[in-house]
């Protein structure tokens, strides 16, 4: 039963369309099925349909033949009643199927109604869609605009905070250099010091021997100590000799830097204790008895005080003293001396130069406004600042003395009051404009600003109680011993008094031919019986006015070759002192 | 693939013009007018001419009709053959359409068999379709099938639903991948002597000579080279054989 031979694979290889084989099927089947069937088959229907027509017609006529004998007229009459019963019926049926679609034609259109109203609706949704997906959109928009500002802002926050710490490393770099600075002259005074001490000490030694075992020794010894104004009492001094053969014996190197700090603790300890007690007397100070004024007619002294321009000058209350303040960022302290200025001390610590300078009442303190936005406080007695009140924001100006308290005025506009026992900012004013000048009387402090107001503040409230319009940039302000008379300098060249109790200008401003304010910071000062202004002028004169007569009294010139930048008076009235831009001071009396 | 789609749809779909004429022996009771019709080459003929019995009793007396047979020139016509197969072995070569007489007595009970009604064609189909599958696959397709099956592909013959039959079909036409075709391919060989074989021929290849035969399968003659395999797939008759004429060639 095995079929032919023959290519056995059918799908595999074979199958492709391009196959002879199978091409040649599919045309002789075309082939077969036209010439068989197609040509056949409309002919087939066609005769098939004649065919059965033909036997229709056929049937009825055979019937026709039939039935025409048979049927009665009854048989008729009831047929035709039939039929009519059935067209009624029909009929009817018709009327109901007409009704049936009204109805349905009814409902139609209020399907169609709701069609077209759901249209609109959808119409509606779809616009508000539309609208719903712009806002979208924009809100997209702003939202990514948004986060981009924020992203930037981040950015710039990073960046600011890399540049803030970057300063901070500088400022601290600063602050180190300076710290070393310091150190290494603290260094090198003390060891001054400390070959001075050795000195004095040997000499102390050698004499000691001679003078131990006599009382006339001794009562030397008393003199002399009495001939130092030191306020060293004996006991101390005994102490001080009593330590000393101690301490000679440990080797000098180690021992000698400690020896005088810790004997100057001891002193500062007892002092300490003592200035209370002097400050209680302060109304007895001898600075508030006023003295008559000389007009200043000779300079006693002109020496180079500074390395660079001088800001400020004060005398202390006694005036034995004179403090200066200068760019190069010390305070030097005079010794006022049969008419010259001897050298005493340099007191610094400051970072920037010097604005201003004063004394405390007592005379032992000193204190001086910086270009480094703060204030340093002094004791005469050792070089290196005690305080430094930091917190203004631009550099400070001014910084005066005011019973237990200091007040400063700053280039930011604002005074502060300081608690020097804290060493705390107390009380701050604002001004909100450039403070030029500070005075301070009993609880009130006066601050001149460059907005030409001269403002009075309660110290005690730190309100501005007062103001009061000046004719320009005021840029000191003096105020006489009595606290009652303030001396103002603006920078229209004149200058003018006022009285305090009243808070009125008194007379014209003092004005000279020639007379020019040559700064912002230009410093003047009345005399302590206030019967005479001074004022430095751009032009190296010093112009002295006399106050009840409004005239010019005096003008000194050829002794400053650059324009003064500060007068003082002292409190005794005997001197006049005069500082300029180029570092040099100029002591002047009567005489 | 398109083609072999093709190739399934006209096989089907393959009809023959047919005129049926009644025997001039019938009484009528007046002239009977002849029928024709487009027979199915893939159908049988007792399926296909309720029409024509209809046709041709309306001019009989009831008493007259026998069981219906058709003729040939001469020729019964064996009802179990496929229509194509009938008209490829005796008529390929005649004038169409085909002309067949109808009758209604004197059955000739020895050439043909007996076909009272539909289902004995439906059990000649369906044993054929068995018989084809117990060569191609052991039998094994065609008893995985439920009877619903069997007569899915029944009703596809008999009502000519091309899409419902070979969706059936196409279980019996598959094979395994791993097998290069069907175990045996099934085919009936018929000759001009009106018998039909299963049993190899040889035919002389009769190259350089006059061709003495006609290989026709569906009224083609496909090209020798083609793949038995191919051919069982896409022209074997419904009922799964490839049925084979051999006729001789037309002298002309």
């Amino acid at each position: 039963m095995k079929p032919l031979g023959g290519p056995k694979d059918s799908r595999g290889g074979t199958a492709t369309d391009g196959d002879p084989w199978k091409a040649h099927v599919l045309l002789q089947l075309r082939r077969r099925d036209r010439e068989q069937c197609r040509r056949f088959r409309d002919l087939v229907c066609a005769y098939s349909g004649l065919l059965d027509k033909s036997g229709a017609t056929d049937w009825i006529l055979a019937s026709g033949r039939r039935g025409a004998v048979s049927p009665s007229r009854a048989q008729l009459k009831k047929a035709a009643g039939e039929l009519a019963y059935q067209v009624v019926e029909r009929q009817q049926q018709m009327k109901m199927q007409d009704d049936v679609l009204e109805e349905q034609r009814d409902r139609l259109l209020q399907d169609e109604r709701r069609l077209a109203g759901a249209r609109d609706l959808r119409l509606q949704l779809r616009l508000r869609a539309e609208r719903l997906g712009e806002r979208n959109g924009r809100l997209k928009a702003e939202y990514d605009a948004l986060m981009e500002r924020q992203g930037r802002a981040e950015r710039r926050l990073r960046e600011e905070k890399l540049r803030g710490s970057g300063l901070l490393e500088d400022v601290m770099a600063l602050k180190r250099q300076a710290a070393a600075r310091l150190n290494q002259r603290n260094h090198r005074r003390s060891r001054a010091q400390d070959v001075n001490l050795q000195k004095e000490l040997q000499t102390a030694a050698t004499s000691q021997v001679n003078v131990d075992s006599s009382l006339g020794g001794a009562r030397w010894r008393c003199l002399a100590l009495k001939k130092k104004p030191a306020e060293k009492s004996p006991a101390e001094i005994q102490a001080d000799f009593l330590l000393l053969p101690f301490l000679r014996s440990a080797p000098a190197s180690h021992v000698s830097p400690r020896i005088p700090a810790s004997i100057r603790d001891l002193f500062e300890r007892r002092r300490g204790r003592s200035r209370p007690a002097a400050e209680e007397e302060e109304p007895a100070r001898p600075v508030r008895v006023p003295a008559a004024a000389r007009v200043p007619g000779r300079a006693l002294h002109v020496l180079e005080a500074h390395e660079q321009g001088v800001n400020a000058a004060a005398f202390c209350p006694s005036s034995a003293l004179l403090a200066s303040a200068g760019t190069d960022r010390v305070v030097k302290v005079w010794q006022v001396r049969a008419g010259a200025l001897r050298h005493q001390t340099t007191l610094d610590g400051s970072t920037e130069g010097l604005t201003c300078v004063q004394f405390d009442p007592t005379g032992h303190r000193i204190l001086a406004g910086s270009y480094d936005k703060s204030a340093l406080l002094w004791c005469l007695d050792r070089p290196v600042a005690k305080l430094t009140l930091t917190g203004h924001g631009r550099k400070v100006t001014a910084a005066r003395f005011s019973r237990h308290q200091v007040v400063t005025g700053s280039a930011d506009g604002t005074v502060r009051m300081w608690d020097l026992q804290r060493a705390a900012c107390v009380h701050l004013a604002q001004a909100s404009s450039f403070c030029s000048d500070v005075v301070c009387s009993e609880n009130v402090a006066i601050s001149g600003h460059f907005d030409r107001k001269i403002r009075l503040w309660d110290t005690r409230l730190s309100s501005c109680v007062r103001c009061l319009s000046a004719q320009g940039k005021v840029t000191s302000l003096d105020l006489s011993a009595d606290g009652r008379h303030l001396l103002s300098c603006c920078r229209d060249d004149g200058l003018q008094l006022l009285d305090v109790r009243r808070w009125s200008h008194r007379g014209a401003a003092f004005r000279a031919e020639g007379f020019k304010c040559a700064s912002d910071s230009t410093k003047v000062a009345i005399s302590p019986d206030a019967c005479f202004v001074a004022a430095g002028s751009a032009d190296g004169a010093v112009y002295v006015w006399n106050v009840s007569a409004g005239n010019l009294e005096a003008r000194l010139a050829d002794n400053h070759s650059a324009s003064v930048s500060a007068v003082c008076w002292s409190s005794s009235g005997e001197y006049a002192a005069s500082v300029d831009k180029k570092g040099r001071a100029v002591l002047w009396s009567d005489l | 693939m398109a083609d072999d789609k093709d190739v399934l749809r006209d096989v089907w779909f393959g009809r023959i013009p047919a005129c049926f004429t009644l025997n001039q022996d019938e009484e009528t009771e007046r002239e009977a007018e002849p029928y024709y019709l487009l027979l199915p080459r893939v159908s049988y003929l007792t399926l296909v001419t309720d029409k024509v019995k209809k046709h041709f009793l309306r001019v009989m007396r009831a008493e007259d009709v026998g069981e219906m047979w058709f003729e040939y020139e001469g020729t019964p016509l064996k009802w179990h053959y496929p229509i194509g197969v009938l008209f490829d072995l005796h008529a390929s070569n005649s004038i169409l359409p085909w002309s067949i007489t109808v009758h209604f007595k004197n059955f000739p009970g020895q050439d043909l068999l007996h076909c009272m009604s539909s289902s004995v064609v439906e059990a000649h189909f369906m044993s054929s379709i068995k018989e084809a599958d117990a060569l191609k696959h052991k039998s094994q397709v065609v008893n995985d099938m439920q009877k619903k099956d069997h007569k899915q592909l029944w009703m596809g013959l008999q009502n000519d639903k091309f899409e419902q039959f070979w969706a059936m079909n196409r279980k019996l036409m598959e094979y395994p991948t791993e097998e290069a075709g069907f175990r045996y391919i099934p085919f009936r060989i018929y000759q001009v002597n009106g018998t039909h074989t299963s049993t190899p021929l040889i035919l002389e290849s009769s190259q350089g000579t006059e061709k003495r035969y006609q290989v026709v399968i569906h009224g083609i003659e496909p090209l020798m080279e083609t793949p038995l395999q191919w051919l069982s797939e896409h022209l074997s008759h419904p009922d799964n054989f490839l049925h084979i004429c051999v006729v001789p060639a037309p002298s002309d």
